[in-house]
């Protein structure tokens, strides 16, 4: 300041509320940026957009849940060699066996392939064999049968007890273990 | 001895005779065979007793039903084949096989509802059948046994091998056996009796487990059912880590621990060590109860 224009100000209300710039600055800030812009890298493509909580939340769930499956299976003991898997974990229920169970577990594709052709041949491979051989096959199918319902309904009140899946795993296993014997046993000139 | 010719002449007349009228055949016959090779043996009904001897060759006799139409034996390149044939038409019949084979021959014995039975083989065995029970002896080789509904009975002499047998619906009782034991069944019982155990896997869905022997140092015992109990006495020198749960079955021990139960969830579990804890035991059912005693 000029000693012309020094004043002693007493109170803020002598202040001016707006003091305008001595000259327009905007046009050449403008021109600035406008001038960087036409310089910089391509643009990057926009930032996610921030997750909201509840989204994190229910993706940790997710993803315990996976672990917890991946770890109950990976505890269970090795199926016999060539033995496939009947199970895979996904968000479903079971397709052959409807029921409240909420567990998620479900036969996967090629195992239900390879169950549903062997069914299909069951009554067929099933007649012949020797009628008392015949019966106690039935009898064993329907135990097996009455053991998946029985660990199904168990489930549905303890959908994430570990023994039971892993016994349910089991009993799809020797199923699918039966039906290949049955189907082996009736094959003529092969037997089991 | 111009008598004795023609007392046996006319004796094996009457027999022949005897023979027809029932409408039984006999059938004998020798091939050669390796020491180290091959047998199989196939047969539908009736009966197959296999026996092993020290002489180089196979020997099959059979008693045939009018139904069967024959035997047929080759052999090509240490491979033997024995086989009965039924007619393509009618119901076919039973046929009495008692073969021998060189003891350390690699047998394999497929049958539907005849019976089965080895003696003195030493060689790898694999005997199957549907619904034809298996009686064998266990000689030190590995053993392959599979049945849908016949019952199994075993006798080793305590030499390790690898066991592997299943059935659907048949009962399983080993005896003497030794090495690593992997049994299944759906609905039918497995009473196995182990002298020295190295690994063991016994799993059934409906059926009861009984074990009952001595596990080596380090051994792993695993045995899981859906609604069968599980009944085990092993012991062991160097003792083994145990692990029992349940759903809804009971365990009970012989030394005196005590279950816990899981929070607020129904089931059992019970955990520990005997002794050095060398070993491992996982002994898991949903409703079948499960005793352990680490006493034989």
């Amino acid at each position: 300041m000029s000693g012309a224009d020094e004043r002693r100000v007493s109170s803020l209300r002598e202040l001016s509320p707006a003091i305008e710039p001595a000259r327009d600055l905007w046009p050449q800030i403008e021109a600035r940026i406008n001038a960087e812009r036409s310089t910089a890298a391509p643009p990057r493509p926009a930032r996610a957009r921030a997750v909201p909580p509840r989204w994190l939340a229910a993706a940790a769930v997710v993803a315990s849940v996976a672990v917890g499956v991946w770890i109950g299976r990976s505890l269970l003991p090795a199926a016999r060699p060539g033995a496939q898997s009947p199970i895979n974990p996904s968000r479903a229920t079971f397709a052959d066996a409807p029921t409240a169970l909420d567990v998620a577990y479900v036969p996967d594709p090629r195992y239900q392939r390879d169950r549903a052709a062997l069914m299909k041949t069951l009554q067929a491979r099933l007649a012949a064999l020797p009628p008392p051989a015949r019966a106690k096959v039935m009898a064993s199918l329907a135990a097996i049968q009455g053991a998946k319902q029985d660990l199904q309904n168990a489930l549905g009140k303890d959908p994430g007890n570990a023994l039971l899946q892993e016994l349910l795993v089991n009993t799809y296993q020797d199923e699918m273990r039966v039906l290949t014997d049955v189907h082996e046993a009736s094959d003529p000139g092969r037997g089991i | 001895m111009g008598f004795s010719r023609l007392a046996a002449a006319i004796t094996v007349l009457f027999a022949s005779a005897a023979a027809c009228a029932s409408g039984d055949r006999t059938f004998e016959r020798q091939v050669p065979a390796q020491a180290h090779g091959v047998v199989d043996i196939s047969n539908v009904s009736g009966t197959v007793v296999v026996t092993g001897w020290d002489r180089p060759e196979v020997s099959v006799r059979a008693a045939l039903d009018e139904g069967v139409e024959r035997v047929d034996v080759s052999t090509d390149h240490g491979r033997t084949t024995v086989k009965v044939v039924l007619p393509h038409h009618g119901h076919g019949g039973d046929a009495d096989l008692h073969v021998q084979v060189p003891k350390d021959s690699e047998l394999t014995v497929s049958a539907v509802s005849a019976d089965v039975a080895t003696a003195g083989v030493t060689g790898v065995q694999r005997l199957n059948t549907v619904s034809g029970d298996i009686t064998a002896e266990l000689g030190g080789s590995d053993l392959e046994l599979k049945s849908v509904s016949g019952n199994v009975k075993l006798k080793g002499h305590g030499q390790p091998a690898r066991l592997h047998v299943s059935t659907v619906s048949g009962d399983v009782h080993l005896e003497h056996g030794a090495g690593d034991v992997e049994a299944g069944t759906v609905s039918g019982t497995l009473v196995v009796s182990l002298d020295s155990a190295r690994s063991v896997r016994a799993r059934s869905t409906s059926g009861d487990v009984h074990f009952e022997g001595k596990l080596v140092r380090g051994a792993d015992f695993d045995a899981t059912s859906v609604s069968g109990d599980l009944n085990v006495r092993a012991s062991a020198e160097s003792g083994y880590a145990y692990e029992i749960s349940t759903f809804s079955g009971d365990i009970s021990n012989c030394f005196n621990a005590t279950p816990s139960e899981r929070g607020h969830m129904p089931g059992h579990t019970l955990q520990g060590t005997r002794g050095d804890g060398a070993g491992h035991m996982h002994l898991k059912t949903m409703s079948g109860d499960v005793q352990l005693c680490d006493r034989k």
